[in-house]
């Protein structure tokens, strides 16, 4: 079966190829380019640089999200095109389990974290046993301070902290926990290459999708949301005085 | 970068000093500030955007973009004119694509009341004040020297 993946999650770009698990071609680049002008030039180059047709791609993997609203779109949106000419299916990979696909060689726990801004991080912990990723945990959106207070539960095992949000727990949280190592550069980021690997996981499990299924992932930050509902009140509050003020 | 004073203070008379104002501002930026506005209907907002648009080179007609959220302008630097007036939850600033633009060019931010809790703290302010029907209390909090 082969495999062509991409990412555009974050600000990272990443197009692969692979063939039964064996890697043909990766393009990657991380130098906040614009998403929407790189994709297309990287697939047509990497399917032109190595032979390669799209009729001969089985499967259109893509990491759906979490990640920027640009990014995530931009992504979803063009292999949907692709897949909507092709009739292939997709593979809706989560950005996260991508991350820890890229690296299921040390037994241990990934912690992969996206920065969400506002002191928020996309997480979710995977269990790496032989080879094998076990997911630990949903996808979901926590401030950073809550990340650190699960990962103390897991002091036993090496923590493999990765991503883009990885720099700033570290900082924050890896002097009081010891266990917690950070991932070298050429695995840091998202990857197309782990996408591929997930979503081969996805094709033995019948967890693809069609062109139409495919949708992009997005995470509610409850946090988030409870501030701003709060400033809102503030507001309207501060509103309704300016207004009873006017009046006297 | 240069030094930063907190607070500077300037009474506007008219439309066309506001803008001025603005201009002046524009000439300290470095090309990646995130510029919040704060004030009423009617204040300035979109004048004072007019201004600091010209300040970084641009002479398309400036708008507001309360139907498209978000206008573009390309300049000395990226210039993103956001207006946050109809953003009322966290999902809907997430899907004009804010967190995206940052870091990216000046981002400058009509109604940052909206969105107060999610703007980083690295930042300027500017709080325009309606005195009368043409003056102008202008506070300008964490710009460099006008």
């Amino acid at each position: 079966m082969r495999i062509l993946a991409i990412d555009t999650t974050a600000s990272p770009v990443s197009v692969a190829l692979l063939k039964d698990g064996f890697l043909e071609g990766e393009f990657f680049l991380n130098i906040k380019t614009t998403h929407s002008q790189t994709l297309m030039p990287l697939v047509e180059n990497i399917l032109r640089l190595t032979g390669i047709s799209a009729e001969d791609v089985d499967l259109f993997a893509v990491n759906a999200g979490p990640g920027s609203f640009t990014g995530v779109r931009i992504g979803v949106s063009s292999v949907k095109g692709m897949t909507f000419a092709s009739d292939k299916p997709c593979a809706a990979v989560s950005t996260l389990e991508a991350m820890a696909y890229s690296m299921p060689y040390r037994n241990g726990i990934v912690c992969a974290v996206m920065d969400a801004r506002c002191s928020q991080v996309y997480n979710a912990l995977f269990r790496l046993d032989e080879g094998n990723v076990e997911r630990i945990t949903e996808d979901r959106a926590l401030s950073i301070d809550e990340l650190k207070n699960e990962l103390e539960y897991y002091e036993e095992d090496q923590i493999y902290l990765t991503g883009d949000g990885a720099d700033i727990c570290f900082k924050s949280f890896g002097d009081s926990l010891p266990s917690l190592v950070l991932t070298p550069m050429n695995i840091r980021y998202q990857h197309a290459y782990g996408t591929a690997m997930a979503a081969m996981r996805m094709a033995d499990e019948n967890k693809l999708c069609t062109s139409d299924e495919l949708m992009p992932i997005y995470l509610r930050i409850p946090q988030a949301e409870r501030e701003l509902q709060e400033a809102e009140r503030e507001l309207q509050a501060k509103k309704r005085n300016n207004d009873g003020n006017a009046n006297c | 970068m240069g030094k930063k004073t907190n607070l500077q203070t300037f009474y506007s008379q008219s439309e066309q000093q506001t803008e001025q104002i603005a201009e002046k501002l524009a000439h300290t930026l470095q090309g990646t500030e995130m510029i919040a506005m704060f004030g009423g209907l009617g204040a300035g907002k979109t004048a004072f955007t007019r201004g600091l648009a010209r300040g970084l080179g641009i002479d398309d007609g400036v708008s507001s973009p309360t139907f498209a959220l978000v206008h573009e302008y390309e300049g000395r630097y990226m210039l993103y004119h956001f207006d946050m007036y109809r953003i009322g939850s966290y999902d809907d600033l997430y899907s004009t694509g804010f967190f995206d633009y940052q870091g990216q060019g000046v981002m400058i931010i009509e109604w940052s009341e909206n969105i107060e809790p999610f703007l980083p703290e690295e930042r300027i302010n500017i709080t325009i004040k309606r005195i009368s029907d043409n003056e102008r209390e202008i506070i300008i909090e964490g710009a460099e020297k006008l």
